[in-house]
């Protein structure tokens, strides 16, 4: 029989002994590390959430270093990319999403000015070589995702110089030669890469040459090739094809002169050619898109795929831009261009029932124009890899872009891509599977990962911030060679990364610990195996899900019992 | 040493004699000259003391509380709302059989607020299971707080040392100080059986399942039975070291062989002893001061009242829908006493309403009248007819 001490004092260990996890019925937590919007969004394979974390820490180098196991031209892409990552961040819906592309370029500045080394090793002497044609942002990638990978890389390139679309189609006033220099400098000079210039692909060196010779062969050949543009059979004499213009502009620093000019596309160099031509002196220049314009009733699909921040300088600096628009006809004096006929598209269902755009007749209206640019894609230039185009474009279908056996397509020249970010990301990728088909495996796992979403978080543990802003040359101030967004600082890209969410990943903020009424979090000195500081006792969790409901960042989530 | 002191002054004397080692205290009327005057002994270096400052009476009573588990010899004082704050804990402390000493400085508890005296407060938490005593002078209330230590810890039960606030707590009275020596004589030092120990651990308040409940309480109960010979034989030991005695249990005085019989509890008792000293006319009436009213002493009641036709019982609190809370306790012990006397019940000075001398005569006279009130000095002249 049990003996009362006095006053009912009971044994030591009796709470203990109350396995208040036998409570737990139908949910228990657990960490998931889902990707932060930001990662699943960047075609580059950044894990922004995580070099923002060593930034959080105060550690910029550590931060650097991260970012550059994905992305080896920060500096490039922190001006240039079109922050997919951004668009994603989940503080777009509390107070502005990350500057998320300020931060990249800081650092990737940053690691040029300080000499940062990237991580990688030369390798062995007998390490296999893969050969990889363009020296352009996939290729360069490529190349260095190689020897990262442990192999070597022969870099051809047709032009004399490295870059390819970063030096031919993106002005000045968005990546200034001398960022872009260093950074393709520091990379080419790393052990292991070879530059082979002046080679063109079909004319120097053939395919199956470098079969023979190398272990894998990635394609990063961009698209070279303008696509044939005319109206109704109509095509202007003195006719100037977008990506030639510009590529002229950037190496002669002039253009043909126009009054009233009509540029005909919907991408980045559309964009930069209409503000390129409105600062030579262009009196008028209209964009006619067939998107749409980014606003509250556009389907996302549906915009004009421009660098967001480009867009809205464009319309800072005069651009008209005539959204849901084609041009009709050509009005022609002789073989010269001297007006556009426009129209408005509308939706109609087609005769598969799927909607798609058709003139809207009765919205024709003519523009006097004395130049019309049209800018609407490039294709690959044949030359030496026909047999591997499907159409104009490779058409892959796996992102790790194999083609045949060793061989790999990245970048533009996949047909499915169209930005630096993709191009950066496919390099990775090809050199990831190349790498593993050298070494007699098969293509590498995706990471499937769960993304976080918005609603996962619990914000209220979040203090309000405003998004740090770049400095800007005003509109009038503009010209051909000054970059119009500046640099944030150090001060403000350490302020920045402390906005960061950190969305599914622990925050070590000790909210499960100190919350949990059974006290069936415990904290670890060393950390854990996934990662984090805690490990939940289920003998005592009863599966109230506080845990779960107060973690900030959806690191912790209940899922059902028997999982 | 005989000095003239206030009595919340000589309260605090009497604490710091007995060398608490934590005293948690929050200010409320009347009691708040106690603890002022106990972190005046902190600051001028004559009581050495945790004094923690605490936010609320709830505090107070949990900060007590754990220091005496912790073998911490401890003080508390409060009154009215605080005791009603302090609630919870009190149960707890008195239930977890925590040897502690409070000063009650009994005042009305609201609604309507009132500042001034009655037992309102300490009779709301009469069940809690603390030991009450109380003090009818101030002399007693320092005589009691001194055995209040030593029966707390003899008895491992909580006690609640009772003085009425203001008529008490704000009156200078020459009060006999016993000297430190005569106090660590009578007052050994403070030992707790199962205080808290790191090397040897034990749980405290935890959940009882139903089959160890009723054996709590019955132990806490019987402990209290046991409890009475405790307060007498400490108050004889008292007397032993001072030549001071409080009446143990009860005291009986005035005229012994009178056939009525007035109970009171507190300073209430001066007044009548007053009353009958000066209005002679009214009658002689033996006068039975009760000290301890938990443990309540119905065999010393039932000794006491022996031969009386009449008992007048005095309460300073009432029961809304019963009455008197002492009169119905005195009535039940006396139930099965063959020849017991008649019962005349009523509740006085509530709320600070003074007791004149006059009281007693009139107390007298009401014996023959079976329409005398319950609440004997209302005046229903202020009440709208309908709420008389």
């Amino acid at each position: 029989m049990t003996v009362l001490t006095r006053g009912a004092y009971a044994a030591p260990g009796t709470s203990l002994n109350f396995k208040t996890g036998n409570w737990r019925s139908t949910e228990k937590p657990v960490h998931i590390h889902a990707k932060a919007p930001c990662h699943a969004a960047c075609p580059a394979g950044e894990d922004q959430q995580a070099w923002f974390a060593k930034m959080q820490e105060g550690h910029a180098q550590e931060a650097w270093l991260n970012l550059v196991t994905a992305n080896p031209l920060p500096a490039v892409t922190g001006r240039v990319c079109p922050h997919p990552c951004e668009t994603a961040c989940n503080r777009a819906a509390i107070d502005g999403a990350l500057a998320i592309h300020n931060v990249e370029r800081w650092l990737g500045d940053e690691a040029i000015a300080r000499g940062w080394e990237y991580p990688v090793d030369a390798p062995a002497p007998d390490a296999p070589a893969v050969a990889v044609i363009g020296a352009g942002p996939g290729g360069l990638s490529a190349a260095y995702h190689c020897l990262r990978r442990g192999l070597k890389a022969e870099i051809f390139e047709a032009l004399p110089e490295a870059g390819g679309l970063l030096r031919s189609g993106i002005p000045r006033t968005r990546l200034p030669r001398e960022t872009l220099n260093a950074e393709i400098e520091r990379l080419l000079a790393l052990p292991g890469i070879t530059l082979r210039l002046h080679t063109r692909l079909g004319r120097d060196v053939s395919l199956d040459e470098l079969n023979q010779s190398h272990a894998a062969v990635l394609l990063a050949p961009g698209c070279q090739e303008s696509k044939h543009w005319d109206v109704q059979g109509a095509v202007p004499s003195d006719l100037h094809e977008g990506l030639a213009l510009l590529r002229e502009f950037m190496d002669h620093g002039a253009f043909p002169e126009a009054r009233n000019v009509v540029v005909h596309g919907g991408g980045n160099t559309a964009v930069d050619l209409c503000r390129l031509m409105k600062r030579a002196g262009s009196e008028h220049v209209t964009l006619i898109t067939a998107s749409g314009l980014p606003g509250p009733g556009t389907d996302p699909d549906d915009i004009i795929n421009v660098v967001p921040r480009e867009l809205e300088e464009a319309l800072e600096e005069g651009i008209e831009i005539l959204d849901h628009a084609t041009v009709n006809r050509l009005i022609m004096k002789g073989s010269k261009v001297t007006g556009v006929e426009v129209v408005s598209l509308k939706k109609e269902p087609g005769s598969d029932g799927r909607k798609r755009r058709v003139s809207f007749e009765g919205t024709e209206r003519v523009l006097p124009a004395d130049m019309v640019i049209p800018c609407i894609g490039e294709r690959v230039d044949p030359e030496g890899l026909n047999h591997l185009l499907d159409g104009n474009y490779f058409w892959p279908g796996t992102p790790w872009g194999k083609l045949e056996d060793g061989v790999y397509g990245i970048g533009d020249a996949r047909g499915d891509r169209g930005t630096v970010a993709g191009a950066i990301g496919d390099g990775a990728k090809a050199a990831e599977a190349a790498a593993t088909y050298i070494a007699g495996g098969q293509d590498p796992q995706l990471d499937t990962r769960e993304e976080m979403p918005a609603a996962g978080l619990n914000p209220v543990y979040y203090a309000l911030s405003p998004r740090a802003e770049p400095p800007k040359v005003p509109p009038d101030a503009r010209d051909f060679g000054t970059e119009i967004e500046g640099d944030i600082g150090r001060d403000a890209a350490m302020a920045e990364a402390q906005r960061c969410l950190s969305c599914g990943n622990c925050l070590a903020c000790d909210n499960c610990w100190t919350l949990c009424p059974d006290n069936a979090v415990i904290k670890t000195q060393e950390l854990a195996s996934d990662g984090s500081h805690y490990l939940f006792d289920l003998d005592y969790c009863k599966g109230c899900g506080l845990c779960a409901h107060e973690c900030p960042t959806g690191y912790i989530q209940m899922v059902p019992e028997t999982a | 040493m005989r000095d003239a002191l206030e009595g919340s002054q000589a309260i605090a004397r009497a604490v710091s004699l007995c060398k608490p080692d934590v005293v948690a205290a929050y200010p409320i009327t009347p009691q708040t000259h106690i603890v002022e005057n106990l972190s005046k002994l902190v600051a001028e270096g004559d009581l050495h003391t945790e004094f923690v400052s605490v936010e609320s009476e709830f505090s107070a009573a949990s900060v007590v509380l754990g220091a005496a588990a912790a073998g911490a010899r401890a003080y508390t004082a409060t009154a009215s709302q605080g005791v009603l704050l302090m609630a919870e804990v009190l149960f707890n402390i008195a239930g977890m059989r925590i040897p502690l000493v409070m000063t009650v400085a009994n005042r009305a508890v609201s609604a309507p607020l009132s500042i001034w005296n009655d037992h309102g407060d300490s009779m709301a938490v009469r069940d809690s299971g603390w030991i009450q005593l109380h003090a009818a002078d101030n002399q007693e209330a320092v005589d009691t707080t001194i055995q209040a230590f030593r029966i707390t810890q003899e008895t491992e039960l909580p006690v609640m040392v009772c003085m009425d606030g203001f008529i008490l707590t704000h009156t200078m009275e020459v009060i006999d100080l016993p000297d430190q020596a005569t106090v660590d004589a009578f007052l050994p030092p403070f030992e707790f059986a199962r205080k808290l120990d790191p090397q040897d651990p034990k749980s405290l308040g935890t959940l009882v399942d139903p089959g160890f409940f009723a054996e709590v309480r019955h132990s806490h109960h019987a402990a209290m039975a046991k409890a009475l010979s405790v307060i007498a034989d400490t108050d004889s030991a008292w007397e032993s070291a001072t030549g001071r005695a409080c009446g143990g249990l009860l005291t009986v005085e005035g005229d012994k062989d009178a056939a009525v019989g007035i109970v009171a509890m507190g300073s209430t008792t001066g007044t009548l002893r007053a009353g009958m000293a000066h209005h002679p006319d009214a009658g002689p009436a033996r006068l039975i001061k009760l000290r301890s009213f938990r443990p309540f002493p119905a065999q010393a009641l039932i000794e006491a009242t022996d031969g009386l036709d009449h008992l007048i019982v005095i309460d300073r609190a009432i029961s809304p829908g019963l009455g008197g809370i002492l009169g119905t306790e005195i009535a039940a012990a006396l139930a099965d006493v063959p020849n017991a006397p008649k019962i005349h019940n009523h509740a006085l000075g509530l709320g600070g309403r003074d007791i004149p001398e006059t009281i007693y005569a009139d107390l007298m006279a009401a014996v023959t009248d079976p329409d005398a009130p319950l609440v004997f000095d209302a005046d229903m002249a202020k009440l709208a007819p309908e709420d008389r």
